[in-house]
């Protein structure tokens, strides 16, 4: 009913036979259909339930019902009823409280086979999904299948159990997202996965270092890898807190990250993801309010210092490049954003007339390189002539 | 727009065909695709008779048997499913009152159905009250798409005292980035689908202002690419049903003049199946009813001749906003 990438065919050209075996494919999904419908409100959720389901999902893992039938087939029968779960709607008293009167030892026994075999409940639905997720890695449902049983893992198992779990399902993620570096569910999942793993009930430790390392790695193999990029820029706030850094520091770091990108700039400036990590950067710079950047104690002579050079090298990418439009944006943008650092430090510096002149080329240049956003270089042109009358 | 009636026959909208596309698709039970996506049944109800409404043949599906499908899907705790035989969802229920709005039966919620209030529960039980964003369901995933629902769903009933607008509003904020974008969740990447339910839903609120307008813009009107297509993210293709999500926060925003439209225009009307109907994500590929809708609602905002006016927050024709939201106040 939304479809991506299918190529047009003719519906009406079926021949009788395909239609008899899309006749016979229906008539057995709507078999187990029915089977697991009628067996669901009779209020079975047993084992053979549960088995049905696998059999309908493995059809369509979009029919969101049969995961949720799934799930009560779970906490009704397979999975032990130790757990404080809350997403169990079971209030029958658990085995454990009615052996409340028995030796704890024999509790303490029964309690650790019931996790050993909870585990490999959850161990079993995780791989029952996988090569479904790999079939459909943009099915909304099967991740969220998926992250259900880890909470359950956390709800029932012995943290080091869970944490082993937790830890399989990252890299099982590492492994689409080599397949789809750019699938957003598994960027998400990923830091779903981390931000529970550094909780005391898995792991109980940081992992911001190694993110930011993946985030290295990732963007090593593919510098157009804008959803590592944004992953990056949403790191490198605790990894510095966390790292101690002091202002020396972090001056050092916004340097070696402005430097890595100029780099890739030089060999790739018609990439879009660079550019707006480098805007990213450039914002660190700009901004004023002080808990919003990663380096707060810049002072304004030193901001303006960095953009200066950062304008600068732009300016020297037009002598190879002098038809990319993402340059002249940024030589904009960058600049408008000076003059209010200057503004704001009331010191001079740049010829007010020159750099006028040059605003004008830059946004002629976008006109010509990029016609269809005409309307917004028209608002920008405007914007600029009310500055020059307000100063 | 000038100059439209002078261009050739596979630029011209297919009225017809598309009117006709969506008549057939509840006759199509002897293909297999139908069962497999039964659990899109009530959304797909909503996108086909919005279609209809955008094109101005409102009466091409049967009132009374519209109605009656969207009561049968409702459960008892107010909640709609897909279908009938399908657990209730925060997507299913928003598409449920959507319809009914349609086709002014808003009322059949009172008279034959579980009420207005308990549809009204059940979507202001499913918010998070701790960080003020709302769950799809019973199961717990949360999405910014869900809170745009319940904001949607809501403001027709008439019902938003419900929630914690506030916290809402401060987590969409919390999910904002630095592109001026927002991610499905506070962390994440931006997208054009999440940058549309987070604008709508700062518009019901009525708190445009926490919007960074002209690097969201900017960010949007980068998303057109030379075939006249709008994409979703940087570095991906272009997918007629982006002309929604990015038009309608242009729109919102006051930016669509910020992107070539004759271009997005020539680009949706190439994606129109001309013999079959319907429109699909780009230019000879197969037609599906999700497509239709957005493409349509994407000319409608683009001001194409023969649709009906859409409405960018809700996703429903102007004349239909204006009398609930009328009836609600
Ligand atoms: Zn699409």
């Amino acid at each position: 009913m939304a479809s991506h990438g299918v190529a047009k065919y003719n519906r009406a050209a079926r021949t009788e036979e395909q239609r008899q075996q899309d006749l016979e494919k229906i008539e057995k999904y709507r078999q187990i259909e029915d089977s697991i419908r009628s067996q669901a409100s009779a209020g079975t959720y047993d084992t053979a339930l549960f088995q049905l389901t696998s059999k309908l999902l493995r059809l369509n893992p979009e029919y969101h019902t049969i995961w949720n039938v799934r799930r009560r087939c779970l906490i009704s029968s397979l999975l032990s009823k130790s757990s404080t779960s809350n997403s169990s709607p079971d209030t029958m008293p658990t085995p454990h409280e009615d052996q409340s009167t028995s030796t704890t030892e024999q509790s303490a026994s029964s309690t650790a086979a019931d996790a050993d075999s909870d585990a490999d409940i959850l161990r079993s639905e995780l791989a029952f999904t996988v090569p479904l997720l790999v079939e459909f890695p943009k099915c909304y449902w099967l991740w969220g299948y998926r992250q259900w049983i880890l909470e359950q893992a956390v709800l029932r198992l012995p943290t080091a159990t869970a944490t082993s779990i937790w830890e399989g399902e990252l890299a099982l993620d590492s492994k689409m997202l080599t397949k789809d570096r750019r699938n957003f569910h598994a960027w998400g999942y990923r830091r779903y996965l981390v931000a529970r793993l550094e909780t005391p009930e898995l792991r109980g430790k940081s992992m911001v270092e190694d993110e930011f390392t993946y985030t290295t790695k990732m963007i090593r193999v593919d510098l157009s890898n804008f959803s590592a990029w944004h992953n990056r820029s949403r790191l490198i706030r605790r990894l510095l807190d966390e790292r101690g850094a002091d202002d020396k520091a972090r001056a050092a770091f916004i340097e070696a990250e402005l430097d890595q990108i100029r780099e890739a700039l030089n060999v790739g400036p018609e990439d879009q993801s660079l550019w707006y990590y480098h805007r990213y950067l450039i914002l660190q710079l700009i901004h004023h309010s002080q808990e919003s950047t990663i380096v707060p104690n810049l002072t304004v002579e030193e901001r303006i210092s960095y953009i200066e050079r950062e304008i600068e090298d732009i300016k020297d990418l037009i002598e190879d490049y002098d038809d990319i439009k993402w340059v002249y944006e940024a030589l904009l943008e960058y600049t408008l954003a000076l003059g209010q650092l200057r503004q704001a430090s009331q010191s001079t510096g740049g010829d007010d007339d020159r750099q006028n002149e040059e605003l004008q080329t830059w946004l002629a240049k976008l006109r010509k390189l990029d016609p269809m956003q005409a309307g917004r270089w028209d608002d920008v042109e405007k914007e600029l002539k009310s500055r020059r009358e307000t100063t | 727009m000038s100059g439209i009636q002078e261009l050739p026959d596979e630029l011209q909208l297919a009225t017809a065909q598309h009117v006709k596309y969506i008549q057939s698709l509840d006759t199509r039970k002897d293909e297999y695709d139908y069962w497999l996506t039964e659990h899109l049944r009530l959304n797909g109800l909503y996108w086909g008779l919005t279609s209809l409404y955008l094109l101005r043949h409102p009466d091409a599906l049967p009132r009374d048997e519209t109605i009656d499908f969207v009561l049968s899907c409702q459960h008892s705790n107010g909640g709609f499913g897909a279908a009938p035989g399908h657990d209730a969802h925060m997507l299913y229920t928003v598409s449920a009152v959507q319809i009914l709005a349609l086709v002014d039966a808003l009322d059949e919620l009172d008279k034959r159905g579980q009420g207005k209030a308990m549809v009204g529960k059940f979507i202001a039980d499913l918010q998070n009250r701790e960080t003020g964003t709302f769950s799809g369901d019973e199961w717990g995933e949360e999405d910014t798409r869900f809170l745009y629902g319940a904001f949607n769903a809501l403001s027709l009933l008439g019902m938003m005292h419900l929630v914690d607008v506030d916290k809402a509003v401060n987590h969409i904020v919390a999910c904002a980035n630095f592109d001026g974008g927002y991610g499905v969740s506070p962390g994440a990447e931006s997208h054009s689908g999440q940058i549309f339910t987070c604008v709508a839903a700062l518009t019901i609120a009525g708190r445009k202002d926490l919007i960074d307008v002209d690097r969201l813009a900017g960010w949007l009107s980068e998303r057109q690419v030379p075939s006249g297509g709008l994409n979703g993210r940087p570095e991906k293709k272009e997918d007629v049903c982006y002309s929604w999500w990015v038009l309608s926060s242009l729109a919102m925003i006051g930016r669509t003049h910020w992107i070539d439209r004759e271009k997005l225009i020539g680009f949706i009307l190439r994606s129109q199946d001309l013999e079959q109907g319907g429109i699909s994500d780009r230019p000879g590929n197969m037609a599906d009813v999700w497509h239709t809708i957005f493409g349509l609602a994407g000319l409608s905002l683009l001001g194409y001749p023969g649709l009906d006016a859409v409405d960018p927050v809700f996703c429903l024709p102007k004349t239909t906003m204006e009398r609930v939201l009328g009836k609600a106040r």
